[in-house]
């Protein structure tokens, strides 16, 4: 995905990003960390797959130095105007005839929000799956989510193969070292052309569309209250009360 | 006539405030484009909230009550959506964007073969479809998404809209669900609860949010002693809820809960975009943090420069004062 925290303007209602880099979605990145650790524990393969342009290739780079065993580059000229159905439809095509596990995803994506792919991959595969992972455990061959729902954490046991969307309080992503980035340049890459995924072109196009950007009404700062902290803290309390009315 | 429907949460065995906004917001719709506004709860109890519903203008209220339904659980909530889906036809299907929509609404579009705009502030009626607006890029911008489609599933962070009540007699379907064992591809082992607050933080009026800055017991304390004078829920942000300070269920922001409270009041948070990704909204906000530079004044109708322990218990006294 685009570096959400690189400078940006609106211009006529059109996105333009200062730098041009790809960078890999810190929910990705959780769910990349938590693969390394069920490997580390329990052996088996890590594998990346990454839909994108040319230029994503430094994002599925950053997997593989993190520990992954081998990538998978769904290619993408970024031209197309593919929703997050779109990606899931073409994920689901890619795994069809795989052997795996566990697809762990991120639970949404930085720039986007949407949170929609995973659930939606899990469905054309008819998987069992869950969302917003916090915690992940291998029990009996079983995998044992902690997910995060709106008032307390549900313990889930899904059979595999499944999938899992990963929320970044999961766990805090290693920094690749040295020694990662140079094992990550001889790590393959596989690089698969979404035509040779057997979809038809036409099941691929975006029901929605983005049709402008534009500023968010900014919020005005207010006053600042700085000076002795009991007669701050009392002015700002009345003011509550008479000014803002919130008391 | 077209039909635009809304999915009424329940969480905590009450009605989820933020689904009310949104059967309210579908209520204007379905007015000004003489469409049908219905509502659907699935629930252990669904028949119970069948009144609470109608009070905000639904005229057709369709309940799917199953002992199922008393905790969430994915598989049967996709189930009976989908069985909603297909023997409703709603030309619009509106949720409240709480984790349990989140849960099901990517699989749910993959089911049906709709289009689906996830997480919007609002939106509306166009021709063919839906436009909604979105925050996006860690909500430092808004865009405007359009879905064109027959089906079309949205879902609204909470506090886009306004509760609006219009009563209506609403005729009352009761849909037939039943699911075997056989068909339950995870197992829910157990629920563990947040401790002790019990203020939905996406309906409280008031939120006290404490941050790295609130360093210990007594800190705690002070947080605990603010929110219960003003009757506020407690928020937290990812530095304390990471550290398991507070309770993760609690966590303010782009990973966390998006809240709108009339008061929102952070205490010893620096405010990283991602945590004004989930509180900007807030009517009227407070922060108190001993660095004048902290960027969370950016965002703050009322700034306090000072060190929290310092400026919490004057500030704690004095609405005390104003309470009584
Ligand atoms: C993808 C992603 C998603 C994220 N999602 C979220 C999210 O949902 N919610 C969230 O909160 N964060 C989120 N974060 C983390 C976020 O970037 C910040 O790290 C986090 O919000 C910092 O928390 P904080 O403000 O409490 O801590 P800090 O940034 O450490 O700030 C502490 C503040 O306390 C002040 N302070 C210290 N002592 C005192 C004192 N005695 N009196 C007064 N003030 C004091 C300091 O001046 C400082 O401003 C996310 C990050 C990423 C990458």
């Amino acid at each position: 995905m685009p570096d959400v925290y690189a400078p940006l303007q609106i211009k006529e209602g059109e996105l333009i990003m200062d730098a041009d880099r790809m960078v890999l979605n810190a929910y990705d990145a959780s769910a990349v960390e938590e693969a390394l650790v069920l490997k580390e524990k329990h052996g088996g393969e890590v594998e990346v797959v990454c839909i994108g342009p040319a230029k994503a290739s430094e994002t599925i780079r950053k997997a593989l130095a993190m520990g992954a065993d081998k990538a998978t580059h769904i290619i993408a000229s970024g031209d197309e105007e593919y929703d997050s159905a779109s990606y899931a439809k073409i994920l689901s095509a890619f795994f069809k005839d795989k052997e795996y596990d566990v697809i762990g995803l991120g639970k949404q994506s930085q720039d986007t929000d949407s949170g929609l792919t995973g659930s939606m991959v899990a469905e054309h595969l008819s998987l069992p799956y869950t969302t917003n992972a916090v915690g992940l455990e291998v029990e009996n061959g079983n995998l044992v989510v902690k997910r995060q729902g709106d008032s307390g954490q549900e313990m889930i046991e899904l059979p595999t193969p499944c999938a899992v969307t990963c929320s970044n309080d999961m766990n805090d992503p290693r920094i690749p070292n040295l020694k990662g980035i140079m094992a990550s340049k001889r790590k393959p890459i596989d690089q698969v052309e979404i035509s040779s995924l057997g979809i038809d072109e036409t099941e691929l196009q975006a029901d929605t569309k983005v049709t402008s950007y534009e500023e968010k009404p900014a919020r005005q700062a207010g006053k600042k209250y700085e000076g002795e902290a009991e007669e701050v803290a009392r002015e700002v309390a009345q003011l509550l009360d008479t000014e803002a009315n919130v008391l | 006539m077209s039909t635009i429907l809304t999915y009424i949460a329940i969480s905590d065995g009450k009605l989820k405030r933020s689904s009310l906004e949104v059967l309210s917001h579908c209520k204007s719709l379905a007015d000004a484009a003489g469409a049908s506004c219905e509502a659907v709860v699935i629930d252990a109890n669904a028949s119970s909230f069948i009144e609470g519903i109608q009070k905000y203008g639904a005229s057709k209220v369709h309940v799917v009550e199953d002992p199922i339904f008393k905790n969430h659980m994915n598989t049967p909530l996709l189930k009976a959506l989908s069985k909603v889906m297909s023997s409703i036809n709603p030309s619009v299907f509106a949720f409240a964007s709480t984790e349990g929509t989140k849960d099901v609404l990517g699989a749910l579009a993959a089911n049906q073969n709709a289009a689906v705009i996830a997480d919007v502030a609002s939106f509306k009626l166009i021709d063919g479809g839906v436009t909604a607006k979105r925050p996006v890029m860690a909500a430092k911008i808004m865009n405007n998404t359009e879905a064109k489609s027959d089906k079309v599933l949205v879902s609204v962070r909470s506090g886009s809209y306004d509760l609006n009540e219009s009563p209506e007699s609403a005729e009352v379907v009761n849909i037939d669900f039943s699911m075997d064992d056989s068909e339950m591809k995870s197992t829910l082992r157990e629920i563990i609860s947040a401790s002790g607050d019990t203020i939905d933080l996406n309906e409280a009026e008031a939120i006290v949010a404490a941050g790295r800055g609130v360093k210990d017991e007594d800190g705690k304390a002070l947080i605990s002693e603010l929110a219960s004078v003003l009757k506020a829920g407690i928020g937290a942000s990812r530095a304390l809820t990471e550290s398991g300070v507070y309770d993760p269920s609690l966590q303010i922001g782009q990973t966390g809960k998006v809240v709108s409270p009339q008061l929102y009041i952070a205490v010893g948070i620096s405010g990283a975009i991602q945590h004004v990704a989930g509180m900007a909204n807030s009517k009227v906000i407070v922060a108190i943090n001993k660095d004048p530079d902290a960027p969370i004044f950016e965002v703050a109708d009322y700034g306090i420069v000072g060190d929290l322990y310092k400026v919490l218990p004057p500030f704690i006294e004095e609405i005390k004062k104003i309470k009584s």
